[in-house]
Parts: structure tokens; sequence; C-alpha cells
């Protein structure tokens, strides 16, 4: 609880005036122990990166210190007092400040309005819009924003990195001391990068705290000076960023044993389930993969790599502008989820109660949804066939339910899953595409739904396996594609297939090089 | 059913019977029994009070066979209608414009007026093909609904509220110089409205009133609530529907196609409203283009007060056609005991948002107890 600083290379000075300091933090979340008594200090007229995999603990820990969440145990203070953030605008007011990805902007109303918001200045009960412009265009001239932020914009109109210049702006003009910037860069083009980097260096120079969210490696080793590592919830380490290389990070990052982990032998065969030619999208360029009968293909990649839209575009749910997908070699030509049904997809969604299940419904209903055509009969559903149907499946899968008329909605997290995994079963696809099917499920479930997906590959479906999770997407796939950007920058077989080998391919530090890339990461910036 | 229910799975538990009965009505309807129980209860007991004899008392065949059962048949269809959609997440508020379009069209085409009488496709006089004139007329006006709602993504209060205008002045575009057309003189199908069933049973007469028969008016509403009661209970489309207002996005991912199926829950809403105006020319003997305006108000209304969620996904047609029958007692007993029009509107008005209220509670009560499960 009391150490301030984990840092294992540079004894811990003590703490400037000014800092802010996180006190054994912890904060767990339904089936997920999200942060583990972290402790760090941030320091004034410093950068301090953190970094981690998807799912490490960076966002819970910014959300607590923006007020987003409260810390289950554990405090935040500076200057010896302790802070306590009910809500995000009595962190703000305490000078803390979490620029997210995609801030909150008014779509109708200007720049200087959007900066002011909530304290605009008044004049006989009325805006006063020449002091707001003034006021507006001298911060903006001051930090050098003006030709990046036009002050005649509204809301909707403003880039990802407008939207972001908004929300710094916001945060200057309320006298910021701790500015914490969420993955600022992943939607910028590199003129955008430099500016906002000078903005940064700047801010440190003026005293500002400064915490650095990011996948970058060459960034952060470009404009940090210290590196805090996160894993599983757990503050691994705190460095000068002088210190570190990219491959001591990737280490740091990753480190974790694999041995107990779920780990399949391989039984692909070599006829072909599904094969995709040259697909493009809004989010995809040149997308190429194959995935034979009997197969679990892992999809490796950063959150907003494009590995879910790819499952959906693939699905019928998102438009494909270009390129060809073959099922069983056949070409075909999808549209909508039910054709893809129809032709033999099936298709388990990252999010479940919003995507997968209808939750004030039964097991029942949900279970049969993607077979109500062939249970029916002059669109009267079988009801006998239908119960020992979805019984059987439900056995199946060991989905603990009081009744086949349970409210879905009523099921811990675990039995939801299984419950979408019965209906793809009874579907009886020959590709399966299952987007991060143990998120948010407790450990048992989890090694359940890993026998399943072995068991269902070796009864010859071929599996389309998207997940975050290194260990569960190596010790399940039988070959892995690692995605960026909407690209896919690898495949990785057998022995090549390492957490550091996945993660290097899945962050390797290219800035987009032509610009009609760097418009179609900010469309996805925009979108996703 | 249970035998074939899953072995890990508890079996259902054989409670007392009257917890079996309760589970079979459900609590929702439980309630408006009660609320009916109440409310008959205050009309009788009020105009017991007020000294009220013969054919004014609630409880004579002259009130309940003719003033009620009678008044709840129009809204109570349009409510059928109404239950589909608004279990599919949607509205629809131009039913009472559908109703006058298919008043209209049913009357012009007996009576071989106005444009479509005039066409000269459908025979004049034919009083099954003047039916089925207006109710094809509504399933069409539902279809342009339904292609507005998903073809051009149009919010549907928004899209039925500009279809409500719409309609209601096409029905007056109909009409032969925008007047009704008068059937007085097809007894055939003003038959629909004045017709008795069973008028010779012999029942013994009640508050001093003379058994007179089932009204045909009645018996159809039956039929209908009944048809659609088992497409929504047995059919893939009722079980689409209910997919489809718990969470659209879900249904659509597990191969339900929305834009198909909702233009056919359109087309059954503009159908039924369409077979509700024709009822309506039937019994005011005139195909009036303002035949159905304000009609949407009272079955929206209880399509709510019958259990149905605002959000969606949740509902029945029990469920509505008890509170199409609370909400034809109460206009009943107020008109019985003399309040006059203005005072119904007001209630029937707050009646509404007393039953959304009601409905948003019951969800946000649901949801809590989702939660509370979820985190056990």
């Amino acid at each position: 609880m009391t150490n301030v600083a984990l840092s294992t290379s540079t004894p811990p000075p003590p703490a400037k005036s000014g800092s802010l300091e996180i006190n054994g933090i912890s904060k767990a979340f339904p089936n997920v122990q999200a942060l583990t008594d972290v402790s760090l200090e941030i320091r004034p007229g410093e950068i301090l990166a953190f970094m981690g995999e998807n799912g490490a603990g960076k966002s819970t820990l910014l959300k607590i210190i923006n007020g987003d969440y409260q810390p289950d145990s554990g405090t935040l203070s500076m200057n010896g007092q302790r802070l306590i953030f009910p809500n995000p605008h009595v962190a703000h007011k305490a000078g803390i400040r979490v620029i997210y990805q995609e801030p909150e902007i008014i779509p109708g109303v200007d720049v200087a309005e959007n900066i002011w918001v909530g304290e605009l200045p008044k004049r006989f009960g009325v805006i006063d819009r020449r002091r707001l412009n003034e006021q507006v265009r001298a911060s903006l001239k001051e930090y050098g924003f003006e030709n990046a932020l036009p002050m005649h914009l509204l809301g909707d109109e403003l880039s990802s990195a407008q939207r972001q210049l908004v929300e710094i702006m916001r945060a200057l003009k309320s006298g910021v001391r701790v500015l914490a910037l969420d993955e600022p860069t992943s939607s910028l083009t590199d003129e955008e990068v430099d500016r906002l980097f000078a903005l940064v260096r700047r801010l440190r120079d003026e005293g500002v705290a400064i915490i650095y969210v990011s996948h970058r490696i060459k960034e952060i080793l470009r404009l940090c000076d210290r590196v805090a590592i996160l894993r599983d919830g757990q503050l691994i380490a705190v460095r000068p960023a002088a210190e570190l290389n990219d491959a001591e990070i990737v280490r740091l990052m990753v480190g974790r044993e694999l041995s107990s982990i779920f780990q399949r032998r391989p039984a692909g065969t070599d006829r072909e389930a599904i094969r995709v030619e040259g697909l493009q999208s809004n989010w995809h360029q040149d997308v190429n993969f194959k995935i034979n009968a009997g197969e679990v293909v892992g999809f490796a990649g950063l959150v907003g790599a494009g590995r879910t839209e790819l499952a959906k575009v693939i699905f019928g749910e998102l438009p494909k502008t270009g390129g060809r997908v073959f099922l069983n070699g056949q070409e075909v030509n999808i549209h909508r989820p039910d054709e893809a049904i129809a032709k033999g997809i099936g298709f388990a969604p990252e999010d479940r109660k919003r995507e997968g299940l209808v939750l004030i419904r039964s097991v029942l209903e949900n279970g049969s949804m993607a077979i109500l055509k062939q249970l029916s009969r002059f669109h009267f559903v079988r009801s006998r066939l239908e119960r020992s149907v979805v019984t059987g499946f439900v056995e199946k899968l060991r989905v603990r339910t009081p009744s086949l008329d349970q409210e879905v909605g009523k099921l811990s997290g675990g039995n939801q899953q299984k419950v979408v995994l019965a209906r793809w079963l009874a579907a009886k696809p020959k590709v399966l595409i299952l987007d991060e099917p143990t998120r948010g499920i407790d450990v048992g479930a989890k090694a359940e739904i890993y026998h399943l997906i072995d068991e269902l590959a070796n009864s010859g479906l071929g599996i389309m396996l998207i997940s975050s999770e290194l260990p569960e997407i190596l010790g399940l796939s039988d070959r892995i594609y690692v995605m960026k950007n909407g690209r896919i920058t690898g495949e990785l077989a057998g022995k090549e297939a390492t957490e550091e080998s996945v993660l290097g391919l899945a962050i390797t530090d290219q800035r987009p090089a032509s610009s009609t890339e760097a418009v179609a990461a900010e469309q996805k910036g925009n979108t996703l | 059913m249970n035998q074939t229910q899953s072995k890990n799975a508890a079996p259902v538990k054989r409670g007392d019977p009257l917890k079996r009965i309760v589970g079979a009505i459900g609590t929702d309807n439980l309630s408006l029994i009660f609320a009916l129980g109440i409310l008959i209860f205050l009309v009788t007991a009020v105009s017991g009070w007020l000294g009220m004899s013969g054919g004014d008392k609630f409880f004579s065949w002259q009130n309940l066979l003719n003033s009620l059962a009678q008044a709840i048949v129009i809204v109570g269809l349009i409510a059928i209608g109404e239950t589909v959609v608004i279990i599919a997440g949607g509205l629809d508020i131009s039913v009472g414009s559908i109703a006058s379009i298919g008043s209209v069209v049913a009357a012009s085409v007996l009576v071989g007026v106005g444009t479509v009488g005039t066409l000269g496709i459908l025979p004049a006089g034919n009083v099954v093909i003047a039916v089925a004139a207006g109710i094809l007329a509504g399933m069409i006006a539902g279809m342009i609904n339904g292609a507005i709602v998903t073809a051009l993504r149009v919010n549907p209060t928004i899209a039925t509220l500009g279809t409500l205008a719409a309609f209601a002045g096409f029905a007056f575009l109909l009409a032969p110089d925008g007047k009704p057309v008068g059937v007085m003189t097809q007894p055939d199908f003003t038959w629909l409205a004045q017709g008795r069933f069973l008028a010779d049973a012999g029942f013994p007469a009640l508050g001093g009133a003379k058994w007179t028969g089932i009204p045909v008016l009645t018996v159809i509403l039956l039929i209908v609530a009944l048809l659609v009661h088992i497409l929504m209970r047995y059919t893939d489309f009722g079980r689409a529907i209910y997919a489809i207002g718990g969470n659209a996005t879900a249904a659509r991912l597990a191969g339900i196609n929305i834009g198909r199926v909702k233009v056919a829950m359109y087309m059954l809403s503009g159908g039924i409203a369409g077979l509700a105006g024709v009822l309506l020319a039937a019994r005011t003997t005139s195909g009036n283009p303002v035949n159905g305006n304000g009609l949407e108000l009272q079955a929206i209304t209880a399509v709510f007060l019958g259990g149905a969620a605002t959000s969606g996904g949740k509902g029945t047609i029990a469920g509505t056609f008890l509170a199409v029958i609370l909400v034809g007692v109460l206009n009943n007993g107020m008109n019985l005991l003399g309040f006059n029009t203005f005072i119904q509107r007001v209630a029937l008005g707050l009646l509404l948002i007393a039953a959304v209220a009601i409905s948003q509670w019951r969800q946000a009560r649901a949801e809590r107890a989702r939660t509370r499960a979820e985190k056990h």
C-alpha cells in the first residue's frame, strides 16, 4: 500500500510537490480483476507512458484517475491531500484531465463554444461572443493551432485530431496539472503527430504532469521520460525510457507462463472451408486468408486493427467494397447475415449483450433463433422439435439454467456465451467465427469453451477465432494471422507463433506510408 | 413438453394449483383483471348510489351487448395490430387514417362511386369484394409505412406521423368530391355492424333489458384476436417480431431478415386497421373520410396498458385484449355516469401516460433483476 513507485532500477525520489500519487489502487468488475494494488507517482514536468496489452488495465486506471470509475481500494492524492473523484467533473476541477480517443464534442456548435462549454462567458445573460472568440483565438495562437483548428468549424465537421485538440484546449483553459492522453495518435497523420508531440513537450516543460498511453513503442521511446508497464491488472515495471528498447518492452508486456493455458493439437485437413481474396472495405485493404475444415485459425491484433470488422464484412453485416469470398471452393456473394447463415457461416459476436442475445427472451428462443426456418412447417414453429434440438445443445454445453424458458439476461456471462454457442452449433455451420468468445467469462467456463472449440474443429468445422488474449489465441490456434490497420501483416504457424512474434507484428511501429492510409485510419477512428 | 427438458436443468417446479393458474395467466394480465374488477365495482356502486335504473345500469343486456361489446370492437381491432408493431419496437400512428381509407374504399366499391368504385375493376354491390378491398387498401398503406421505415430508415414515430396526415388527406381524395359515401341501402353490408348471433338463445333478461344476441362485430374482434394471438405465439413470424423488439442487432445477426419482417408487420397492422375502417362504415352506415380520426390514441393506450414494453420485445395479444375491455369499461362507465366527452378525453390522455409510466417502471425493475442475476 505504501510503496510509491515500483521502479526497480532507480531509487524512488521523494514525491515532488504537485505529483499525483496513486496508492495501492485495486478495481474489480464482475468476473474480472481489472487492477490489483497499483501504486505509481505521476510527476510534474515529466511524460510517463502507460503500456500493456489489451485488457492489461490501462483504460481502467485512466478512468479511475478521471473519476469515471471509483477504486475498490487504494487512494489518489496530491501534495499529501487525498483526492476523491465521484465523477469526472470533480477530477477536472482538481486539474486532472484524461483525453480519450473520441472526446465528447457537441456537433452543431463551433470550436470556441465547444472549448468553453459549461463556462461560456456571459454578458447580460447572453453569451459574450466577442470575448469568447478573442480568448479562444489568443489561446489557439499561443499554442500554434490557429491553422490546425479553424474556429469557424462546427463540432461535427472536426476530424479526430481536431476533436482531440478541442479537448486539450478545454484542459488548458481550466489550468490542467495532470493531463492523460489515451492513444492520441492512432488516427493522426504524421504532421499532426509532430505538432501534438511539440505541444506535449511544451506542456511538460511548463510543469504539467503527462500520462501518455500508446501501443506504439517507437513513439513512446521518442517522447516519454519514464515507462510504466501493466500486465493483467498489475504494475510490472516503471523504468526510465532511456533504459528500454523494443524487445525489452515487449518482453515486459508479455512475460506470462504458457503452461497453464489450454493447448490444442492441430487437426486441420487440406479441405478448404473459406478463402478470402483481396477483400476491400471501409476498414480493410487487400485482406487475403483461408481457413481449412478442421482448423482453428487465430486472428490476433490490437483493438481497432479491423478484426471484428473483418468478421462482420464476411458475415454480411458490414459492406464489402471489393474482393472475393469462397466457401468450399465456390464463390459466394453475401449481403446480409441471413444469407451468410444460409451459406453455412456462423458468427458469435464480441458483445454478447448488444449483438449476440435478445436478453429479455428465453434460452429456448435465443437458442433456436438461427434455425427457425428449419424448425417450422408452414411458418408454424414445431415446438416439440425445437425443444428437443435446443435441449440437446444446452446439455452438450452444460448451460446452467433453471429451464429453457428462463430469460437469457438472467444467466451468468459464461452461460450467456454458451447459449450463443448453442445457437450456432444448432445451425451446423461449416465456418464458425468466434469474436472474443471468452471475454468477461470466469476461468472455469473459459476452459469449457476452449475444449468445445477444440472439439468443434476436430469435427470438421473451420473456426475463425478472434481474440485479444494472446495465450488463448496461441493455445487454441493451428495458425495465426496478425492484423494491423485493416491489413494482415503476417501469418504464423507452429513454433513461429510466440507472444513476442505475434505482438511484434501487431504493434510494429510503422506510420501509415501513404496519405490514403492515413485517411482510412482516420475514418476508422471516426466510425468505431 | 417437460419430458424433453434438460436433465441438468432443474425440473420446472410444480407448485400449488393457484400458482400455476397465476403463472399461466401472467401477473401483468392478472393485475389488469384486478383493475377491471375494481373499475366495474366503482361504476356499479356509483350508478346504484345515483339511483340509476333499467338500461342505464352497467349490468344490463342493453349496456353490455349494445354499448360496451360494440364500442370496444373498432379500437380493439386496431390495438391488436398495433400490439404487433409495438412488440417489434416500432409504432404505427397512422392506423386511424388507414381506417378512414378502409372505410371510404369499402363503401365506394360497394356503391360504385368515387375514385376506386368507378375504376371498373371491382364489381359493385358485392359485400365480400367491398370488405376485401377495404382490407387490401389498408395493407397497401401499411406497406408504404414499412417501406418508409425500412428502406428510407425514417424513425417509425415520425414516418407514421407523416403518413397519419397523408393518409387522412388521401381518404378525402378517394371519396367522391370528398364527401361520405352512404351505405344505408346495403343491408348485407350494414349487417356486419347490426347483425346478431344467437338472438333467439333465450337467455333471461338482465338489468331490465332483454337478451338481444351477440353482435357480429364482437365475433369478428374475437376471431381476429385469436388469429393474431396464434400468429404471435406459434409462428416464426411471431418469434421474429419478439426478437426484433428485444434486440434488433442480435436478431439480424441471428439471421432474421428484419426488413422483410417489418414490412409484413406494417402490412398486418394496416390490413387490420383497414378492416376496422370497413366495420366503421357499416356501423355508421357511411364510408366517411373522418371515420378513423383519433383511433390511434385509444389503441396505443390499450397496448401499453396491456403490458407491452415501450422499448419492445414484450407484450401479448391477451394483455392488449384485456386492456381494451378496461378502456371500454372506463369510457362506458363515464358515459353512464354522465361525464362529458371532454372529461373523457382528458382521462384517456392521462391513462396513456400512466400506462407508459407503469411499463417503464416494469422495465427498470426487470433490468435491475437481470443485473443482479448476472453479478451473482
